[in-house]
């Protein structure tokens, strides 16, 4: 369903170059690297923050290399959780959705009553959830996640990592998670590629 | 769509910011050389050998350099001390002592005549440049502690422990040396430039406190309106010239090395963090008390002077209290428009200048921020621009308009109630883009990007995104560009003096000149209303800073 072919891109230096990778419906997989391999650019160049040097993005049969980032229905989740200051829980959680199911996604990450908490109240776990439940209200056809667990305490992280997996699957909804922890990638993932 | 129209409004701002300017300014220059001849020696010449502007630069560099050096010395101490240490009701103490400077300057003036007159002092004529010194300092004091305060009160107190424990600060002259002169620094110097160019280019406290003694902007405003005129007073335009050439070097070189000092400030503010527990200092208020008093007193001076009045009979002076000074104030007479005249000009100059600096003065530091990724040296080059009008002061925008406008249309300019709006808005526009564009800079890309990944339009991400976002900044913006068109006073003098479009500072330069008592009752009734709604309107911005701010605005 989601297909990399031929991905090339560098600053500096080269990052990566004849990158190629097949996203199945529903499959998870883990892309590890040591820091500075270029694991964020990629998942950047996927969903269209940044532009390719070279390479073809294919998102169920279409070319979506040059889609505007906010058309392309890819969502991402940083490596801090992207939370609007000057927006409630709820508010925030309107950013992905115009209906109401706002209450169902805090439900599905376990915040029930969180909807009117402000954003800077929120332990780092709950503000990763937030931005999880958020980015699964915008629906994505495929969802990237950037190092998500890397900045919670390894209890937390091993919990999150098993309840995002399940809450995933659950949807059945496909996604690319990038990591340097092995242990992360093999516990989330149906697959592990290296970078 | 949206991206077209962005590109338009860019450029459309670019555009009229140089239009407006630029243009003036110029057409101002080539009317000057025009009737002074090109030769730039007999500009500083005539500077040099002329009476009215024989020792005018000296005289201005002393001053400013003494009100400089008097500022940070009593600024320091009182940064430190609302820095270091916890004090009850800081925010109201710190409202308090960072208010002189958001005063109109001819406020300022009036509260020091006020206050030295209460003690006698005005007539001395050995006091006047003490007072005129004291004054820069209680008008700048506030630019020392807005710089330095922050740095002091957000720094991580790990740094100093740290500093203890090694063998370079372990007395407090080491640590002085080792750790606080290198973090201070910088953000002194950067005050102290600031206090230099607002001293350097003070107008109406030279105006009101001296006994006649000129700066060079105080002399270009007086001989301005002699100036570009065909064969008349030829050295009047030589000496313009030779005086703005200096000035707007002194500047330039000044702002320069302000933009310098700032960076490395910048770099130096991170390292702190925001919640620290702080003692109490015990004998703190020795310095912050006084302070305090000597913030306060000229404008307490002010009110309180509103409801004396003086008469005097031959040798006799009588004082009396009562409202007698704001009737008069407010009362339309042969000589004199009606306080309620000035009050609405001053609003409504206020108003339409808002109208046009705040939209231009956002889209130039949004067009700025776009072009820093795209095209870095356009954005400098524009962002240099957009600061020039810092380097030329109120009373040199005044000319500008006057003397430029002149040579376009001078029946259609001296009549045009529009006219001051637009030294209004040189002025403000480039202090909207150096409050928005730090707050531009300031949001994360991953919140656009972040929205974006959600699916949300560039419209809405504009709508419920970036404008609360900038909400703070927008307001206080809007707060800055008001008050600083309701106090201005230097380009408003110049420009106004040949019209009935009074303002509340022209109306208190006016009636204070008639040299009634009433009359000195009455502008005191002005300055009143003018420094109340300079205190309403930066109380009310002062919700809107950033608690790590830092910066002059």
């Amino acid at each position: 369903m989601l297909e990399c072919i031929d991905f090339e891109k560098s600053f500096e230096k080269p990052l990566f170059s004849g990158f190629n990778l097949q996203l199945k419906p529903g499959e998870i997989v883990a892309i590890t690297g040591p820091s500075g391999s270029g694991k964020t650019t990629l998942l950047r160049c996927i969903c269209g923050l940044e532009i390719l040097d070279k390479g073809r993005i294919i998102l169920n049969s279409e070319e979506i290399t040059d889609v505007k980032p906010e058309r392309r229905g890819i969502g991402l989740i940083f490596q801090k959780p992207v939370l609007y200051p000057h927006l409630s829980v709820e508010g925030n959680l309107k950013l992905g959705s115009k209906n109401k199911e706002i209450f169902d996604a805090l439900e599905e990450v376990g915040l029930q009553g969180f909807n009117q908490r402000r954003v800077e109240t929120l332990s780092g776990g709950e503000g990763q959830r937030v931005a999880l439940a958020r980015a699964l209200l915008a629906n994505p056809t495929v969802l990237l996640l950037d190092e998500p667990f890397s900045s919670i305490d390894d209890d937390l992280s091993d919990r999150l990592v098993s309840e995002v997996r399940e809450l995933l699957k659950k949807r059945g909804c496909p996604a690319i998670l990038v990591t340097h922890n092995k242990k992360i990638a093999e516990n989330f993932a149906d697959r592990v590629v290296s970078l | 769509m949206l991206e077209m129209f962005k590109k338009v409004a860019n450029a459309s701002a670019v555009t009229i910011f140089i239009l407006l300017i630029i243009v003036p300014l110029w057409l101002a220059l080539d009317r000057l050389i025009w009737v002074a001849g090109p030769d730039m020696t007999n500009w500083f010449s005539a500077l040099n050998e002329n009476y009215i502007s024989k020792e005018v630069v000296g005289f201005t560099f002393l001053q400013a350099t003494l009100s400089t050096i008097l500022t940070v010395f009593i600024g320091l101490p009182i940064a430190w001390q609302l820095g270091r240490y916890e004090w009850p009701f800081q925010s109201f103490i710190k409202s308090i002592l960072t208010m002189p400077f958001v005063m109109p300057s001819i406020v300022a003036a009036i509260g020091f005549l006020n206050l030295m007159e209460i003690y006698d002092l005005r007539s001395n004529e050995n006091t006047w440049f003490t007072i005129l010194i004291l004054a820069h300092a209680w008008f700048n004091l506030s630019l020392v502690i807005r710089f330095c305060e922050p740095v002091l009160s957000t720094l991580d107190p790990r740094l100093e422990e740290q500093i203890k424990l090694l063998p370079n600060g372990q007395s407090f002259l080491d640590r002085i040396k080792h750790f606080w002169a290198p973090l201070l620094l910088p953000s002194v110097a950067a005050a102290a430039c600031m206090t230099f160019v607002f001293s350097f280019t003070s107008f109406a406290l030279v105006k009101l406190i001296t006994l006649g003694e000129n700066t060079i902007e105080s002399m270009m405003a007086s001989i301005g309106s002699s100036a570009g005129i065909e064969g008349y007073q030829v050295s009047r335009n030589e000496i313009i010239l030779g005086g703005s050439i200096i000035q707007f070097t002194v500047l330039l070189i000044s702002l320069w090395l302000m933009s310098y000092l700032q960076q490395k400030r910048q770099s130096l503010l991170p390292k702190a963090s925001e919640k620290i527990a702080k003692k109490r200092s015990r004998y703190g208020w020795f310095v912050v008390g006084p302070a305090i008093i000597f913030a306060i007193a000229p404008l307490l001076a002010i009110l309180v002077d509103s409801f004396r009045v003086q008469t005097r009979e031959q040798d006799n002076v009588t004082e009396s209290w009562s409202t007698e000074g704001w009737e008069y104030a407010f009362k339309e007479t042969v000589s004199l428009s009606s306080g309620w005249d000035a009050l609405i000009n001053s609003l409504s100059y206020a108003f339409v200048t808002l109208a046009i600096a705040l939209p231009l003065g956002w889209i130039l530091a949004q067009t700025i921020k776009d072009l820093e990724v795209k095209s870095p040296k356009l954005a400098r080059i524009i962002d240099v621009t957009t600061m020039l009008p810092f380097a030329v002061s109120s009373v040199m925008i005044g000319l500008g308009v006057t003397i430029g406008m002149i040579k376009i249309n001078p029946e259609f300019f001296y009549q045009l109630w529009f006219t001051p709006v637009i030294a209004h808005v040189m002025i403000t526009t480039p202090f909207v883009v150096r409050i928005i564009l730090p707050a531009l800079r300031s949001i994360e890309p991953a919140y656009d990007e972040c929205a974006m990944t959600l699916g949300v339009t560039p419209f809405k991400r504009l709508i419920s995104i970036k404008i609360p976002m900038l909400r703070g900044s927008i307001i206080i913006a809007a707060i800055f560009t008001l008050a600083m068109s309701m106090g201005e006073f230097g380009a408003s003098w110049v420009v106004t003096r040949n019209s009935d479009w009074t303002t509340l500072p022209i109306m208190i330069d006016t009636i204070r000149e008639a040299y009634k008592p009433i009359t000195n009752t009455a502008s005191n009734a002005i300055a009143s209303v003018l420094m109340l709604i300079a205190l309403v309107l930066f109380t009310w911005a002062e919700k809107f800073r950033p608690k790590r701010d830092g910066g002059m605005f």
